[in-house]
């Protein structure tokens, strides 16, 4: 259950412990996680062009299937060849993103979803062994990607990852940033996240002490907004959400002031972009407030494709990747390219076969992992079969995953300087019964330069 | 019950009515038993107990709203309110008004007037409240709405749910099924049979009307717990091929004589076609719909088996508590709705006038006499509802006649709006705590804490600010009501705190707002109204506002 009772405001500066202030300036790392809502169709994000596996999955996917002659642009020659000759390609709509992957900078992760342990087809039938609580519903599997739990108030594995560099970072109140809306993965047993708008934070206006022309009526505000005697819990959470929010304000307006202004371009109109210039925004900042870690959260909705996926899938598909590339290379003129490191996640993978004109919830899924660090060029993991009744097909192509999130959740815990003893008990509980060879070159060795980091 | 030594005027009152009601093991025997109190029991209410009860039976408190249910008691103004005729029909003001024509036809430009036209002035307080409600269990959002006039089919599915919230459950499950809207928001319209190449019937309608409009994702006792097994496990409602089998049931329909070139297809329930229909067996939820079933017939059967299922009315009236009253209600106060949605007395299952009236009228809430702990109770009031209980209390007007408050959902605004989710998930759900609070550590939820972040409620504080003296898009507001009591503080804030938190605000408080309202000049006019926007934009902002108990 949840562990001590923190109190659910940190006084700023009671969170200032000035810890580990004389090392180097760039030891930096963040990690930003993704999240496409919905459920990402996978099956149309990556697709085989070697003919024989087409065939296969234009067959399975009927109307849905984007023609062989579409992808050849996007064909990727990975440095670890597939094996039986199987050749993938991004989808067209991700094609900015091919020269990151033949740069190294992207990495693929096959058929990855909640798991327990390694399961199989047999097993998952009769449900012979644990399964995750709660499969093929929205808003559990959010959670249960995010948390291990299904929808609760459970603490996610970047909020733990943020509870274990907390005392790293001198104003720590911002070691977990929230710019996606609510979700669980940034909340600890102590980390609390910052949930903040893309356009940065505003202050509260009324308790300016101007307030409609009067100094006693903008004291009284600011006091009655952040204090209270009610007995209602719910009162007190809310003053304390309000007090975060005034003392963060002015602590990243004057942080956010000072840092550089980017040259970089977001496109504009782009959700997820928005949300990824702020995080560069933020991270340019970093000296400023003393951080050494952080971990980030943004989103990008609408993928619950039901219907009118040829349409709108490569509309998202285009927004994560211009988002992606810009970030990237935001990241590379802030010269931390090699210290961030993003993937994506998303609710589900989708069914291979076709409804009409979309496709159904399903489980495994393919997710990228983007940065400096990354040895990216290559997939990990296991190929599923490209069409229906593979050995993986749970019903309709849905995947049953053969790599769990807990391997990627450690692996990037790894890279940010948890133990290996840590990621076992706080990042990814069911570790131990995964194979640890998946992902175990992921990231090229750390910088000799970047001194180990204490936990 | 443990007697609070720092008590506010409003808790007095409810000691009150225990004096008055005799001993509290007689009203607690009454109270398990009856469903709901009676006008008997309870006495007149109190200008206070009314403002509270329109808090949560209406849109907010106002003068004359308050005065009607001193005047008629609680059970006559439900009975007012119940047999209120609809208002005029949203549908023809937003032709009237200009809203269909060629330029909006893609965009979603009407939806957010008419809502706000209609919930800013229609009398029939309760039928709106209840249709908010319901708005958010059977989610629609114009926010995923990408056929043309799409605004219009939304606008119609309100009008839907305003026809359909005073009758019965079954009723409004087969209309909103068959809605349009809700046709294209779940995916339901066009979905076909499968076919040879593969292609399978469409699954997110049957998914997500039993998990978020009917039944849940797990058994649920009487009183709302879930059903736990010898080992504390609880048990899933359905499974995959439950929703394989339902989708099936769910093929075949579509708009009813599509043309684009007006918006009346979103206007006309969908309608069916035996070719799109798959013919193969359904089993789901224990039920088996032969093969070969008329589809119309099969369609009915499903709802029929869904509506008779045994979660039903613990799942949907704990969220219309939830909606209207408070955030925690004990498992028996869910348990005594829950028994009148199952029959209503006259044996009927899916009244919903009863069960509306079972929420509103339990001891639980009128009299507060509850075993949830006091720190757990209450709810973060919505902020729809926060800026309709002052929209209604200082008499906004629109110039123009547009309504043209527009689309409040962003987080520099009320971070809520009418129709407008992001998802069907609804912008809270029913189970929502946030972690790391006693509230999550003691098990309780807090739904509306999910849209409560270091964003949104800066958002909302300067919204309401920037929009408090004067409005704004030729939507304008009248302070004229409450100028008069600006040069007696005391009775301005007295007045703000009996119509906008039903006498809820501490004596700190009330003290220390009259006071610095008190610093402000009254020479003239402009003294006065800056008093009033004053003290109001304070209060709108109190945490003892912003819980509602």
């Amino acid at each position: 259950m949840l562990g001590s009772a923190a109190p659910w405001a940190l006084n700023l500066s009671a969170m200032a412990q000035a810890a580990a202030a004389t090392t180097a300036a760039d030891d930096y790392k963040a990690l930003v996680c993704v999240f496409l809502q919905g459920g990402n169709d996978h099956a149309n994000t990556l697709i085989p062009v070697d003919a024989g596996s087409h065939a296969r999955y234009a067959t399975a996917r009927g109307s849905l299937a984007l023609p062989l002659s579409s992808l050849q642009a996007t064909a990727l020659s990975p440095t670890q060849v597939l094996p039986d000759g199987r050749q993938m390609a991004l989808a067209p709509a991700l094609a900015s993103l091919k020269p990151l992957f033949d740069g190294g900078k992207l990495a693929t992760l096959l058929n990855i979803g909640p798991l327990l342990q390694p399961t199989t087809l047999a097993q998952f039938n009769n449900r012979s062994v644990p399964l995750p609580p709660k499969l093929f519903s929205h808003n559990d599997q959010q959670s249960v990607w995010q948390s291990y739990h299904q929808e609760g108030p459970n603490p996610g594995w970047g909020g733990r990852l943020g509870d274990l560099f907390m005392s790293g970072n001198t104003k720590a109140a911002f070691t977990c940033v929230n710019l996606g809306g609510n979700a669980v993965y940034l909340s600890g047993d102590q980390a609390i996240p910052y949930v903040m708008d893309p356009l940065g934070p505003s202050p509260l206006l009324a308790a300016d002490g101007q307030m409609y022309g009067s100094p006693e009526c903008s004291r009284l505000l600011a006091k009655l907004v952040t204090q209270t005697t009610s007995p209602y819990a719910m009162a007190q959470m809310h003053t304390q959400v309000m007090q975060r929010a005034v003392d963060a304000q002015v602590e990243l307006s004057a942080a956010l002031g000072k840092a550089t202004t980017l040259t970089t371009a977001f496109t504009p109109g782009n959700r997820l972009a928005a949300q990824l210039k702020m995080v560069a925004r933020m991270i340019s900042a970093r000296a400023t407030l003393g951080l050494k870690r952080q971990v980030f959260f943004v989103t990008l909705g609408g993928f619950d494709l039901h219907d009118n996926l040829s349409i709108q899938h490569p509309v998202l598909l285009g927004q994560v990747a211009d988002a992606l590339k810009s970030f990237m290379d935001a990241t590379t003129e802030l010269g931390v390219a090699d210290r961030v490191t993003t993937f994506t996640a998303s609710d589900f993978g989708r069914t291979l076969s076709s409804n009409g004109d979309g496709s159904d919830h399903g489980w495994g899924s393919y997710h990228f992992v983007m940065g400096g660090a990354v040895q990216g060029g290559r997939f990990y993991g296991q190929l599923p079969d490209a069409g229906l009744l593979g050995p993986q097909d749970v019903s309709r192509g849905c995947l049953l995953p053969t790599m769990a999130v807990d391997q990627l959740a450690a692996s990037l815990a790894g890279w940010m300087g948890v133990s290996a003893t840590d990621q076992r008990s706080l990042i990814a509980p069911q570790l131990a019964a995964f194979d640890g060879a998946v992902l175990a070159n992921l990231f090229a060795a750390p910088l000799p330069s970047a001194p180990p980091v204490p936990v | 019950m443990v007697i609070d030594t720092d008590q506010t005027p409003s808790d007095l009152a409810l000691q009150d009515h225990i004096k008055r009601a005799g001993s509290l093991a007689a009203m607690g025997a009454a109270l398990v038993s009856a469903a709901g109190c009676s006008d008997e029991q309870l006495g007149p209410p109190t200008d206070e107990e009314a403002a509270r009860f329109l808090g949560q039976a209406g849109l907010g408190a106002s003068t004359a709203g308050i005065e009607s249910v001193m005047q008629l008691g609680y059970g006559p103004w439900l009975d007012q309110q119940f047999a209120m005729p609809l208002s005029e029909s949203l549908w023809r003001w937003a032709q009237a008004k200009g809203f269909q024509v060629p330029a909006y036809k893609a965009s979603d430009m009407g939806m957010d007037h008419a809502l706000w036209y209609r919930l800013i002035n229609s009398p029939d307080v309760l039928r709106q409240r209840v249709a908010l409600a319901l708005s958010e269990i059977f989610v629609v959002s114009v926010r995923n709405m990408p056929v043309p006039w799409g605004q219009f089919g939304c606008i119609a599915y309100w009008e839907l749910l305003e026809a359909e919230c005073f009758g019965n459950f079954r009723t409004l499950l087969e209309r909103v099924a068959l809605s349009p809207a809700m046709g294209v928001y779940l995916s339901m319209r066009g979905s076909r049979k499968e076919d040879a190449t593969g292609r399978e019937p469409d699954e997110n309608f049957a998914r997500e009307i039993l998990q978020l409009f009917t039944i849940g994702l797990v058994q649920l006792n009487d009183n709302g717990t879930p059903k736990l097994n010898a080992l504390g496990q609880t048990t899933d409602t359905y499974s995959s091929s439950d929703i394989k089998g339902l989708a099936r049931v769910f093929t075949g329909w579509d708009f009813d004589r599509f043309d684009e070139a007006t918006p009346d297809y979103l206007n006309r329930p969908m309608v069916f076609s035996a070719e799109a229909h798959s013919q193969k067996e359904k089993t789901f939820l224990g039920t088996a719909i032969g093969a070969g079933t008329p589809g119309q017939q099969a369609f009915k059967q499903a709802l029929d088996t869904i509506f008779q299922h045994p979660n039903v009315p613990p799942f949907i009236s704990r969220q219309l508590i939830q909606r209207l009253v408070t955030s925690n209600p004990s498992p028996d106060y869910v348990a005594r709705v829950a028994a009148v949605f199952k029959d209503n007395g006259q044996g009927v299952r899916g009244d919903m006038k009863a069960v509306i009236r079972a929420v509103l009228m339990d001891g639980e809430t009128r009299i507060g006499l509850s075993p949830v702990p006091l720190q757990l109770m209450g709810k973060l009031r919505e902020p729809v509802l926060r800026f309709l209980q002052w929209a209604r209390a200082v008499k906004v007007s629109s110039s123009d006649g547009l309504w043209n408050v527009g689309d409040l959902s962003g987080p520099d605004r009320l971070g809520q709006s009418p129709l407008r989710s992001a998802s069907v998930f609804n912008f809270f759900r029913p189970g929502y705590a946030p972690p790391n609070t006693v509230l999550a550590e003691q098990g309780a939820v807090a739904p509306e804490f999910q849209i409560t972040d270091e964003s949104t409620v800066i958002g909302y504080a300067n919204f309401m600010f920037r929009v408090l003296p004067f409005g704004g898009a030729n939507v304008n507001v009248s302070y004229s009501d409450w100028l008069p009591l600006a040069r007696d503080p005391a009775a301005l804030v007295d007045k703000i705190n009996l119509l906008f938190t039903g006498r809820s605000l501490s004596e700190q408080t009330l003290s220390s707002l009259t006071e610095a309202v008190g610093t402000i000049g009254v020479i003239d006019d402009q003294g006065a109204f800056r008093r009033v926007v004053s003290a109001m934009l304070i209060v709108l902002c109190c945490p003892e506002f912003l819980i509602q108990r």
